[in-house]
């Protein structure tokens, strides 16, 4: 009987084999997403997800150079940086001539048009129509003069895409003029995001609600087949505008010979599968299989793969190489400061800070993959200062004596506090018991909540949460977009989810805004960071570093979040596959 | 049921039932969606959402309205089966639900038919072992008592690293829309669900079959000197039919949602996947209409399983 059932096992396995077709045809590349993209309109690209597939489709005035770090701007769809006002008001921003959209039916006789300033114009006016519930908007918001009170029209159904805004000109086809409510120093970076780029009138307009499902661009890729849940399949836009690979990195990329294909016109593959895993096991099965170029590693496998982070002999010897990725961003535990307890007593929240072991959360949860953090600047991020120690790092006896200044010597007179988690997975929960460990020994008693993320999304927006963990990854490389999470302005239902109100903060992040980058600007931000440690509304953990894993045959490989156009620089070297794929 | 007329007042009865069962169902969904769940405006703004971004789309989805109006609207949705699109991906809710059916019966039945194909012979050949050489049966039950204790995600770790990655025989994850390379991808979960299914199966069906084993006609036709064959599928198999039944037409609508746990391992593109996605979303019209088909489906596989009895058993009347 059990040689029956292995025999038919070996013929259904043999079967099937036959049935597959080659896997590798030159020149393609296998990627993989870790979650589902329910969107691919770009007006809502705000995660690495959705934007990693909609900045391989659609394309924006700028980009990040993929090698450079700290992450430097770089013309994509504009000729050059733009012409700036002495009073930072106004940018003149010159366009590429000869760039058009992908080829769609959508276009008179599917050819797609050139694009000109009057499609960026409309773009950006579509990201503001409040009808597209663009959940990129505010990047735009209060930025543009008259933007806002197109806004407002439209809303009252007295505007439309031809009513004009003052500050958005197109002088010319290939000039775009600008007009900012105030000075931003953000606005660059703005304009290299996601959900400011460029779509074309025509397409949105046929496909009407469902554009989301048809995104036509100006990128390197076009989508082909978006089985959802489960792969997305992008083929090389022909008609893509020249653009070619960087000729200079940093030392890094240097050393690693990621310069070969310098000068080479992109995307240097003809197509690209993005498998969907959202479990760990078949995205690393598949990763050791070398069914996807690259990967990533669980959590459980660090120690098979790695060792003192450094990559074991035997999968170096299957030519597996790994690429450190330091994110930008932060992990912490928020206290909601409108807390009647939390948020009265500075040294209750400043002794739980430092009864939180960080060294051993991240040995003991996130597998040694971690940077301690010491506020919430990450190291990647200018105005991150790596002499800077914390006043709130770990030290017990510290804690205790605090929570009796406080008045709760041992925890004795406190009430028990409520635990949000924004899952119900054992992960989760592990980490919420870590905290209830770490807390129960100077004397603060937690119960612990699961909720499902919309829940959890709601309480944190309702402010129904006291504790919550939390973590906040760059939208753009600025401090800024670190520091506005604690700017009164954007408490609940904002960014600001500590509901933290500091006169003292809001008046130096006010000032801050109007600071061009500098030393001026970085003391500031360092005076910034201490009053927050000095208030503990958030108790900051970690920055998450990770490693990532990727085969032999693939080039090029420097993925960073916010880098999200990294697709195009990719390359497969099919001999190498064929080698190395033998060994695996 | 040939020489008796079709009960046609019990099933339009039965259809009537329809009405107050919906009612239940749509006021019981949207009462958990808006007590428990979260908020759909909050879901769709994002994390740099303001106040007033909020609102306004709030008031686009129509959650400002007075919630005997949303209710209504449900009503009337459900009652023109027109859910409108979906809130997080602006696909038509039907054709998603068209679009997902169709991985999902693929993965779920083929190894249903199987899995109950080879449940009744296994569970025929145990009862027919249990009289003559008991260690047969003793081993059989044990080994699908054995089988049952361990759950489906350690079979689906267990058996996509062991047969996939280890022996390489099958494909880790994937899907194709092409029928000679769709079955590569979907072999190893059809024998997944196969092995999970067949411990509870072959119990149930055993003890159904051993109820018979010992009644008068089987011994009448054993006495008669009918072959142990024609016992076993013409007379124990026939009259244990309302039980397997019971048993099979229970597991039918789980055919239409499909296996969440393996869709997500396997990569397959089914209804499991559409309906978790949408319920982390908070995307009401997708989870309202899952749940009122879903409920559909099992009121008329149920009907249609009272239909199945009287053919089974022409005794059983529907009143």
């Amino acid at each position: 009987m059990l040689k029956n059932i292995l025999l038919v096992l070996l013929l259904l396995s043999l079967s099937a084999q036959c049935t597959r077709k080659n896997e590798a045809p030159s020149g393609e590349l296998f990627s993989y997403l870790d979650a589902n993209v329910p969107n691919l309109d770009p007006i809502h690209s705000t995660n690495k997800y959705s934007s990693t597939v909609t900045q391989s489709i659609f394309e924006g005035l700028y980009h990040y150079h993929y090698f450079k770090r700290p992450l430097e701007i770089e013309p994509l769809l504009a000729e050059a940086l733009p012409e700036i006002s002495k009073d930072g008001l106004n940018y003149t921003v010159r366009l590429k001539k000869g760039v058009y959209f992908q080829d769609d039916k959508a276009f008179p006789k599917g050819k797609g048009t050139e694009v000109t300033a009057e499609d960026f114009i409309y773009s950006w006016k579509r990201l503001a129509d409040p009808k597209n519930k663009g959940q990129g908007w505010w990047m735009l918001d209060d930025k543009i003069v008259g933007l806002n009170e197109w806004r407002e029209l439209r809303k009252k159904g007295k505007a439309d895409y031809s009513t004009p805004v003052e500050g958005l000109k197109a002088i010319d086809p290939y000039t775009l003029r600008i007009t900012l409510k105030q000075r931003s120093y953000q606005f660059l970076h703005i304009l290299a995001s996601p959900p400011t780029v460029v779509v074309a009138q025509e397409v949105v307009e046929n496909y009407g609600d469902q554009i989301g499902n048809h995104p036509v661009g100006t990128g390197p890729y076009a989508l082909v087949q978006w089985v959802r849940n489960s792969k997305i399949e992008l083929s090389k836009n022909e008609n893509y505008h020249k653009s070619f690979f960087p000729k200079e990195g940093n030392q890094d990329s240097n050393n690693k010979g990621d310069l070969e294909d310098a000068g080479k016109l992109l995307p240097l593959s003809d197509k690209v599968t993005i498998r969907i895993m959202t479990e760990r096991q078949p995205l690393w099965l598949s990763f050791l299989k070398g069914k996807i170029d690259h990967g990533v590693i669980p959590k459980d496998n660090n120690d098979q793969i790695l060792e003192n982070n450094k990559i074991r002999k035997e999968y170096a010897q299957k030519g597996i190489s790994i690429h450190p990725q330091d994110r930008p961003d932060v992990l912490y535990v928020g206290i909601n400061m409108e807390d009647p307890v939390l948020g009265k007593h500075v040294n209750l929240r400043k002794a739980m800070n430092a009864a939180i072991n960080r060294d051993l959360l991240i040995e003991k949860l996130y597998s040694g993959r971690g940077i301690k953090a010491q506020g919430p600047i990450p190291p990647s991020i200018v105005g991150y200062n790596e002499n800077y120690k914390s006043p709130n790092n770990y030290d017990l006896k510290n804690a205790k004596s605090l929570m009796a200044e406080a008045g709760f010597p041992d925890g004795k007179g406190l009430p028990e506090f409520t635990l949000d988690l924004p899952n119900s997975d054992t992960w989760s929960k592990q980490f919420g018991e870590f905290l209830k460990d770490q807390w129960g020994k100077i004397g603060v008693k937690i119960k612990l909540a699961t909720n499902t993320w919309p829940q959890f999304d709601k309480k944190l927006k309702t402010k129904q949460v006291t504790l919550f963990p939390n973590a906040w990854m760059a939208d753009y490389p600025d401090s800024e977009n670190f520091l506005q999470l604690f700017y009164s302005k954007n408490i609940s239902p904002g960014p600001n989810s500590l509901n933290f109100k500091n006169e003292d903060f809001d008046r130096m992040f006010e000032r801050f805004l109007t600071l061009p980058p500098g030393n001026e600007r970085y003391d500031l931000t360092q005076e910034m960071v201490k009053l927050i440690n000095e208030h503990s509304p958030a108790l900051f953990t970690l920055h998450r570093s990770f490693r990532l894993p990727y085969h032999g045959w693939l080039k090029n490989y420097n993925e960073y979040p916010i880098i999200y156009d990294y697709l195009k620089y990719l390359r497969v070297d099919e001999e190498v596959k064929k080698e190395l794929i033998k060994k695996l | 049921m040939n020489s008796r007329s079709f009960p046609i007042h019990y099933c339009i009865k039965r259809i009537l039932y329809v009405i107050p069962i919906l009612f239940g169902v749509t006021l019981i969904t949207f009462i958990i969606f808006n007590v428990a769940g979260g908020d759909p405006a909050f879901e769709q703004a994002g994390r740099n959402a303001t106040q007033e971004q909020i609102e306004s789309i709030r008031k686009e989805l129509g959650l400002d309205r007075p919630l005997v109006w949303q209710y209504l609207h449900f009503v009337k949705q459900t009652l023109s089966f027109s859910w409108g699109n979906s809130w997080s991906t602006s696909q038509n809710i039907n054709q998603m639900f068209l679009k997902g059916v169709g991985p999902s019966l693929c993965l779920t039945l083929p190894s249903f038919i199987i899995s109950i194909g080879l449940s009744i012979l296994l569970a025929l050949y145990t009862t027919f072992m249990g009289s003559r050489k008991p260690i047969v049966d003793q081993s059989i039950s044990s080994l699908c008592l054995a089988l049952m204790s361990v759950s489906f995600l350690v079979y689906i770790i267990c058996f996509q690293y062991f047969f996939a990655y280890y022996l390489g025989l099958f494909e880790i994850n994937g899907w194709s829309f092409d029928w000679t390379e769709r079955w590569s991808y979907l072999i190893l979960p059809w024998i997944i669900s196969i092995f999970v299914t067949l411990g509870p199966n072959i119990l149930i069906f055993r003890s159904a079959f051993l109820n018979e084993v010992n009644q008068d006609y089987v011994r009448t036709a054993r006495s008669k000197g009918v072959s142990q064959f024609h016992v076993y599928f013409r007379h124990i198999l026939q009259n244990s039919l309302v039980p397997i039944i019971t048993i099979v037409m229970l597991q039918v609508p789980y055919l239409l949602t499909g296996s969440l746990l393996l869709e997500a391992f396997f990569g397959i593109p089914g209804l499991g996947g559409v309906l978790i996605q949408a319920i982390q979303n908070a995307d009401f019209p997708v989870v309202k209409a899952f749940t009122v088909m879903g409920s559909l489906a099992y009121i008329f596989i149920n009907l249609f399983t009272d239909l199945l009895y009287i053919v089974a058993d022409p005794r059983i009347e529907l009143k």
